[in-house]
């Protein structure tokens, strides 16, 4: 009993560089000998996927990206996925960023559903707005005068001349506005400018770290369910039933977590050891 | 050169160099770091311009629309196009606008932005810092009271006592989910209420909306830890795809060579030291 | 001076004025300023922001080289990576069929080359950084000393188990059999008294045991300690009841600050 007292008084002094060695282990084991776990979705995933199954075929979608290399690993599988299953719904994407690094990143997911997976038009069926800078004021000049914020898509080509940029001239012209987000500007933005003086119903995808700000959001009905980082990702591919890259990171994320725990757990053990041994010396 | 696979070598030592900050801080990661500041400024810098100096101030003072080799303001363009043709291209910028002179104002405010790197114009950048300031309060005022405060409010008065709700469901909406929303943000709210000493009966209602705080951090954390640990993950997918065959192993190589180095250093270090 | 202070406490005061003024006036002219010119306006700033922050940097990192300050050999690789930077972004396109302007974006540049392996490793790199430390912290700093840091933990932990697919096969009767063991341990901490620790831990285990045999042992019943089902719960309800207040405080602050600043009240845009 001592032996495991002071192994794990011992454990709770070791050099933190073996701690990052041991999650770097825990990460990349998985990734190279996956588990294959089931995934089940949560209630607000399902809320997102129901959103877009009700709208009916051929709705315009405004996919607003939102998000930069460092936080790929999250919304970019949410947003492979929502291309994917707007597609295979037959509805019109509109692609915009509020993010420079959102448009090629958006890009690189255009270019994967809708060119390799799907073959469609470029102008007919999806167009890349492109960035524009300015945060809130974007999505403020969206919704007022679309055609004033983007004159020209992001490959230069006038808006007059895509042929489904016909009839779309501000944010109510839309059926459904999706949100990859990972902070600001992002989803709150497009809630606080667009979505509640308009009343057009949105989803949203977000890191995990901004759930919180935005699930009051989702409680109270202004956005209509959450991809809650990699996990709700992972959901989602499974609902659309098509696993991409949120699916075979889960293996990793779940024994990174319960390592994580372990630690949690072992460091307050450590620390009741200590404080009730110090106690004892002060004679309580 | 095949540019991607050189590409690739260059992303796993930059990747493998920021890593190596967690043995030690050291040059490989100092250069990176120092690398990163300097493209990133480079790189904002020309999409910004791109994206927005260019097509919508340069294209609304000098829409190709409207271009004249009579008119002064043209051959200002003509003279700025000889030196800058890739900025201003022959016969004016066609991006659909329309000529608009006011457009003057943004670009003064800008170059007086820019003036203020000297520091006899220093107090210049004010005025568009103002410009933007103004914009962004009265932008966030309406914004943050309309969607922050009262649909928040609206959706914080739900129904407690509702015959059609059951007493108790662990995933839908419940008599005891409603309450636990409607104590749980009133108290959380009195909590922030410093114009009251918190002791007494106040006390202990903001003592409940401490415990409720409390639980919504605790699961920021939980989320928190699962943002991190995705990126890292991100990292480490690519990294495995740069340890292929098609990019000539190019993982192992570099982790390898920086390993011998980071060890070689450190016994070096160690050495002089004794 | 006049130009110093007054006009941009001006500035701010007449453009969130009108700013804030355009959401209760349908008068068309003045909207469409608002909306679209002003908002182009700000965005044109906002990028001339940009430029004076990467000329700023530029400006003290050749000072730093010049000077020989410490770390100066290091600030040589900053000022090559802006250059190099802008000269994909101004110079070489890398691509000669692509237009000027559609180049930032376009495949097979120079500048999306830059992006894709030079921007984008770093940039991921840095944040992934933060998976180590926010391991290295939950190991060594956070610690259950009173009951609010107890239920942060609880809430913490049944979210980042419960939202992965590993919580999702966790059976609940594997939480309550481990809830049972936690009451053992703080009955003995309370009561300090062997027999009765003894009791309450055989009890709850004999209890669970019946329960499950009953039951036939589902995996996501009882639902209250099915760790997906508890995390949904926490996160639908009590956590989003914190997170409301905290917003409504925010938002509180938020407005109360943009109309400090729109009324000249707040000043620290200009060191005041």
């Amino acid at each position: 009993m001592d032996f495991l007292i002071n192994t794990i008084l011992k454990l709770g002094k070791v050099d933190r560089r073996w701690i990052f060695l041991i999650i770097a282990f825990v990460v990349l084991i998985p990734l190279l000998f996956p588990l294959s776990l089931p995934i089940r979705a949560t209630a607000t995933t399902q809320l997102v996927y129901d959103a877009v199954e009700k709208l009916p075929h051929g709705s315009k979608v405004l996919l607003s990206c939102e998000y930069g290399p460092s936080t790929k690993p999250e919304i970019h599988p949410m947003v492979i996925s929502f291309l994917k299953h707007c597609f295979r719904n037959g509805h019109k994407v509109y692609v915009t960023c509020l993010w420079p690094d959102g448009q090629f990143l958006a890009d690189e997911a255009l270019d994967e559903v809708a060119n390799n997976e799907f073959q469609l038009t470029y102008g007919i069926d999806y167009v890349m707005l492109g960035f524009r800078p300015g945060n809130e004021a974007v999505v403020k000049g969206i919704v007022s005068d679309l055609r004033k914020v983007y004159t020209i898509d992001s490959r230069g080509t006038k808006i007059t001349e895509i042929p489904m940029m016909d009839g779309i001239t501000k944010f109510e012209d839309f059926d459904f506005l999706f949100s990859g987000s990972a902070g600001y500007p992002g989803t709150i933005e497009w809630v606080q400018y667009a979505v509640d003086q308009t009343n057009i119903p949105m989803s949203t995808g977000t890191t995990s770290i901004q759930v919180n700000e935005v699930m009051p959001y989702v409680q109270a009905g202004q956005v209509q369910g959450i991809l809650a980082g990699m996990p709700g990702a992972a959901e989602y591919e499974n609902l659309i039933g098509s696993p991409g890259i949120g699916t075979s990171g889960m293996d990793a994320q779940s024994v990174a977590h319960l390592v994580i725990v372990l630690f949690i757990v072992l460091g307050n053990l450590g620390y009741f050891i200590e404080r009730n041994r110090e106690k004892k010396q002060r004679g309580y | 050169m095949n540019f991607e696979i050189f590409g690739a070598w260059l992303a796993v030592f930059f990747t493998l160099a920021i890593f190596s900050f967690l043995y030690r801080d050291n040059s490989f990661y100092k250069i990176t770091e120092h690398l990163f500041v300097g493209v990133s400024a480079g790189y904002w810098m020309s999409m910004f311009f791109w994206t927005q100096i260019q097509p919508n101030l340069y294209g609304r003072l000098w829409p190709s629309k409207e271009y004249s080799e009579s008119g002064i303001w043209y051959r200002i363009y003509d003279g700025l196009s000889i030196f800058l043709g890739s900025i201003f291209p022959e016969g004016g910028i066609d991006k659909g606008h329309d000529l608009n002179l006011f457009y003057l104002i943004p670009l003064a405010l800008g170059v007086m932005m820019l003036l203020s790197l000297f520091k006899s114009f220093g107090w210049m950048a004010r005025w568009g810092i103002a410009y933007t300031v103004g914009m962004a309060a009265g932008l966030r005022a309406y914004g943050y009271l309309n969607s922050n405060i009262l649909s928040q409010v609206k959706a914080t008065i739900i129904p407690i006592f509702d015959p059609d709700l059951p007493f108790f469901s662990l995933l839908e909406n419940s008599h005891f989910n409603n309450f636990i929303i409607f104590i749980g943000t009133l108290t959380g709210l009195l909590y922030f209420y410093f114009s009251k000493e918190q002791k007494g009966t106040f006390g202990r209602i903001t003592r409940i909306g401490i415990y409720f705080l409390m639980i919504s951090f605790g699961a920021s954390f939980g989320f928190a830890v699962m943002g991190r640990i995705s990126l890292l993950i991100g990292r480490f997918v690519e990294l495995i795809t740069y340890s292929s065959d098609d990019y000539y192993h190019a993982s192992y190589w570099v982790l390898l060579v920086m390993v011998i180095l980071l060890i070689y250093n450190a016994y070096n270090e160690k050495a002089s030291a004794e | 001076m006049i130009w110093k202070r007054q006009i941009p406490i001006l500035i701010v005061g007449v453009i969130g004025f009108v700013t804030l003024f355009a959401n209760f006036t349908t008068l068309h002219g003045f909207k469409s300023f608002v909306n679209d010119d002003a908002t182009q306006w700000f965005d044109i700033l906002a990028s001339f922001a940009i430029w004076l922050g990467g000329l700023n940097l530029l400006k003290l990192q050749s000072q730093k080289i010049l000077k020989k300050q410490e770390g100066w050999e290091y600030s040589v690789f900053a000022v090559i990576g802006l250059i190099f930077a802008l000269v994909a972004g101004f110079v070489i396109k890398g691509e000669p069929a692509v237009e000027w302007g559609t180049h930032v974006t376009a495949k097979g540049t120079l500048f999306k080359w830059m992006f894709t392996y030079m921007v984008a490793p770093m940039q991921a790199t840095m944040f992934a950084l933060l998976a180590f430390y926010v391991a290295s912290a939950s190991y060594r700093a956070f610690r259950i000393r009173n009951f609010e840091a107890t239920l942060l933990l609880v809430s913490g932990i049944i979210i980042m188990i419960g939202r992965v697919p590993l919580g999702s096969n966790i059976s609940s009767w594997f939480c309550m059999y481990l809830l049972v063991l936690i009451a053992g341990v703080t009955v003995n901490s309370i009561f300090k008294n062997k027999q009765y620790t003894a009791i309450s831990v055989a009890s709850g285990l004999i209890l669970v045991t019946v329960s499950g045999f009953i039951m036939g042992w589902p995996l996501d019943q009882p639902g209250i300690f099915y760790l997906p089902y508890l995390q949904e719960w926490i996160y639908k309800f009590p956590n989003v009841a914190g997170a409301r207040s905290i917003m409504i405080g925010i938002g509180l602050g938020i407005f109360s600050t943009s109309v400090r600043y729109i009324l000249g009240i707040e000043k620290s845009y200009i060191g005041e």
